[in-house]
């Protein structure tokens, strides 16, 4: 009865092993549950496969050659994709990249959600996951700013040019000091269809021409998604930068004037833990105001629940984790604010409202501050 | 007419599980889950153990694990209780199928009282959450696990778990005072009292401390706590053998001080710590011991400097830790050493077999050359590490994964550990428990004494549902 078959059956392995799910990061798991301890889904469901190491189970599974359930997908689609699990695991596994394998799995054997469905023909049809037909540089209302050819080009996501255009147009006006254009016909970067196990080469391939024909050295992204999934699934031809770290290395040329406020900030899961930015937007907010730090920040911030493809396809718990993030805002500040659309739309909606904004947002309140002293002849 | 045999007996199975998941319904609503996806998440712990259950079972009080029992009891359907899924010898597998019961959910802390020094709480809550309860207060739980992040109390009880403090503090066992239990047939108990001490009877706290849920499924506990301590230093000193540092040691204790963590790291493990991470504040080479002393500051400072007087005679270094941080990051790097193989080798990975035998003191370096002797002739490398003030020596086995060799060499390598340990006078656990990896040898272990458990477990649980094939009973 008793089955020592923690081991895989190397034969099976053999015959079932497929690029999308590595036996050895699989098998690698011991299963010692310290990311139970942090998965903020399990803590929101409860049932062992709603959290990491569940998943990594159920990619064994999948390894194994069982057949896929209904939950099995579930279970595998409710990743936000944060890497805390990541970042606690003893023996140095990234269960998201183990998930976004299984999920490319899923999806090649016809196991999708509707909701990721629809996504991934909205971004192939039309270049956004909202299906907007309108034009998607409408944040831009002099076209004649774009450069023909520049080293360092602007890419502003999705949410920026669609939801999000005041930000966009700010993000610009300031990037556009430092001689930034920005790309003519930029689509999404096609961490949606990544994140969630499509195919994203139509995007990745238009954008990528876009990026050779401007001949951009530098790309500076706008959204913590955009800017992992240039720096990860792009090929290695030109330099990433976020926003927030473009903009703190030229901090001394904003001319910022202080401000009478105390905010804190929410660290974005893939600018944070994927790629270890912590310290760039806190030099930034510390130059214009007082900081106050979340009960979790840094490496240990709680995930907004925007990401990985959970707000798409399972709303409620988003939005609970969402609000779950703001139990973590400290009492009486004014601004809670962060570097990553889709944690400012889920913060915003889960009861965060007008308090939540962009680092680009802050910086403009200050400048603008700035602006209005010296007309008074102040400075 | 095999196949179709199968087939019949397949369909019955099938329309039976169907048929007693809605009783199950009636009892806990939708916090019952037969999905494929669910019993594949709970077919393991953190062993090389698996075993499938047919219904996954989430209560949330008393009353439904109660009437979960008398169903099961009414089907003869296998129980087994489970914590966070973090043991390490397949204590929470259900080998037989049957009911998992998910205690994770069951986490309230029911009452705290201070002034009688304890703590009421039901069993999923996780240690190092209960300790965050207690900290306002001055107070903790001192058995620490690894596993503290992650780890529930119910678990603790059913595997008496322990930890590094346990050389001064104790094990899980001496911090329970009273356990409430749902028996086999449903009958709800409770064990002890409020009290710190009680003469009134069998004790029957103690039998279902690190019973591993064969006999019972505890729905709350009443926890003894202690008060913090003000201050803790750490003696760091590297010895040339194992040797050396077990003499170090032994001397410590005879010397009447009582460190609050005595931990040894071997070589081995020492190589791995600074290859991974070499501004570790560990020293660079040498069998290691680490002792930390704890109390006033005082106390602590002599404390300290008496062992580090001790350990002067025969270690190569010596040195004291005070500042929190340094002394964090010890800990830290302690607590990981057994995974952190991985790190160093993607193909390598430490495998939980024999890992967790105990020896009297005096025979830990005996026991280190004993598992050096083994590792060697089977060509697998070994970590050694562990409780050396309490005679704890856990072993890491690294192993590629991939290769059913290596698992047959471990698995070899285990074997022969537990032997080893039984044979200098040892357990084959000290504080994982016995589950299904290591039940082979309670025989071994308990000659006729195993007998008197097995006839507990008869009067306790006379249709054998509560955690079948554990425990060799």
């Amino acid at each position: 009865v008793i089955q020592n078959h923690a081991g895989p059956d190397v034969t099976e392995v053999q015959e079932r092993s497929k690029s999308n799910l590595d036996p050895r990061s699989i098998y690698t798991c011991i299963r010692c549950g310290t990311c139970r301890s942090v998965c903020p889904v399990l803590e929101d469901q409860g049932w062992e496969s709603s959290g990491a190491r569940g998943r990594m189970l159920i990619a064994r599974e999948l390894l194994r050659g069982r057949q896929i359930d209904r939950d099995m997908v579930n279970s595998l689609n409710t990743c936000t994709t944060c890497s805390i699990c990541s970042e606690s695991c003893p023996a140095g596994l990234r269960p998201p990249d183990i998930i976004e394998g299984a999920r490319r799995e899923l999806v090649s054997a016809g196991m999708k959600i509707d909701e990721h469905a629809k996504l991934s023909s909205a971004i192939k049809l039309i270049g956004n996951p909202f299906g907007d037909l309108s034009p998607r540089i409408g944040w831009l209302k002099d076209k004649s700013r774009l450069k023909g050819r520049a080293d360092l080009v602007y890419f502003a996501g999705c949410f920026a040019s669609f939801r999000y255009r005041e930000n966009a147009s700010r993000t610009f006006d300031l990037l556009q000091r430092f001689g930034v254009s920005a790309l003519r016909d930029e689509r999404c970067c096609g961490s949606p269809l990544l994140r969630t196990g499509f195919d994203a080469t139509t995007v990745t391939e238009h954008n990528l021409g876009q990026i050779r024909a401007i001949g951009a050295e530098t790309v500076i992204a706008g959204c913590a998604g955009c800017y992992a999934t240039l720096k990860d699934d792009y090929p290695h031809e030109f330099q990433v930068l976020s926003v927030t770290e473009f903009l703190s290395q030229r901090i001394d040329e904003l001319n910022l004037a202080t401000l009478d406020i105390t905010v804190t900030y929410h660290d974005p899961c893939h600018q944070g833990r994927k790629h270890g930015i912590y310290d760039q937007p806190r030099k930034v907010i510390r130059e214009i105001c007082e900081l106050e730090e979340m009960k979790a920040n840094r490496n240990h911030s709680r995930c907004c629940g925007g990401g990985g493809g959970l707000r798409a396809g399972y709303r409620d718990i988003s939005m609970r984790l969402a609000k779950r993030r703001l139990d973590d805002v400290p009492d009486g500040v004014d601004y809670i604010v962060t570097s990553c659309p889709m944690c400012i739309r889920n913060l915003k909606e889960a009861g965060g409202g007008d308090k939540v904004i962009d680092l680009v947002d802050l910086l403009a309140i200050s400048i603008g501050a700035y602006e209005s002293e010296r007309s008074k002849g102040v400075m | 007419l095999l196949t179709q045999i199968i087939g019949v007996r397949d369909e019955y199975h099938k329309r039976m599980i169907m048929e007693i998941l809605e009783d199950l319904k009636l009892i806990v609503g939708n916090r019952v889950s037969v999905s494929p996806a669910e019993l594949y998440c709970y077919s393991s712990d953190a062993s090389s153990v698996e075993g499938k259950p047919d219904y996954v079972i989430r209560p949330l009080n008393v009353e439904e694990v109660l009437r979960v029992l008398q169903c099961a009891d009414r089907y003869r359907i296998p129980v087994t209780a489970r914590g966070a899924g973090t043991g390490l010898a397949g204590g929470a597998v259900p080998l037989l199928g049957g009911i998992v019961l998910d205690m994770s959910g069951m986490n309230k802390v029911v009452e705290i009282d201070i002034d009688n020094l304890q703590i009421h709480v039901e069993p999923g809550i996780v240690h190092e959450k209960l300790n965050q309860v207690l900290k306002p207060f001055g107070f903790f739980f001192p058995p620490d696990p690894g596993s503290s992040a992650m780890c529930t109390i119910g678990g603790m009880i059913s595997n008496n778990s322990s930890g590094m403090r346990s050389v001064k503090y104790g094990t899980t066992r001496s911090y329970i005072l009273d356990l409430e239990v749902v028996l086999a047939d449903g009958r709800v108990i409770n064990t002890g009292s409020k009290t710190l001490k009680s003469a009134a009877g069998y004790d029957l706290t103690r039998i279902f401390v690190g019973a591993e849920g064969t006999l019972g499924v505890v729905t709350k506990a009443r926890l003894k706590i202690a008060p913090l301590p003000e201050h803790r230093k750490l003696v760091i000193a590297s010895f040339n053998s194992a040797e050396s540092a077990g003499r170090a040691v032994v001397k410590t204790f005879s010397s009447g001080l009582v460190p609050s963590a005595c931990e040894i790291l071997d070589r081995t493990t020492i190589q791995v710590l600074k290859q991974c991470d070499s501004s570790l504040p560990l020293p660079k080479c040498g069998d290691v011991i680490i002792m930390e002393t704890d109390g006033s500051k005082t106390t602590v400072g002599e404390s300290a400097q008496k062992i580090m007087n001790i350990c002067i005679e025969t270690a190569q270094s010596v040195r004291v830790v005070s500042g929190t941080d340094e002394m964090e990051e010890i800990w830290a790097a302690r607590r990981l050493v057994g995974a952190s193989v991985t790190r160093l080798n993607p193909s390598m990975s430490r495998v939980y077999l024999g890992e967790d035998i105990g020896v009297p003191m005096k025979q830990i370096p005996a026991m280190i050359r004993k598992v050096e002797e083994i590792s060697e002739r089977l060509g697998l490398q070994a970590m050694k590490f562990g409780h050396i003030g309490d005679g704890n020596l856990h072993v890491a086995l690294f192993i590629d994964v991939l290769d059913e060799d290596y698992w047959d060499r471990a698995r070899c390598a285990a074997d022969q550990i537990h032997r080893a340990g039984i044979e200098l006078g040892g357990t084959i656990s000290s504080e994982h428990g016995i589950g299904a990896v290591r039940a082979q040898y309670m025989i071994d272990q308990w000659g006729g004494a195993l007998d008197v458990m097995r006839a507990i477990k008869r009067a306790l649980d006379p249709k054998g549902i509560l955690n079948p094939g554990k425990m060799g009973l």
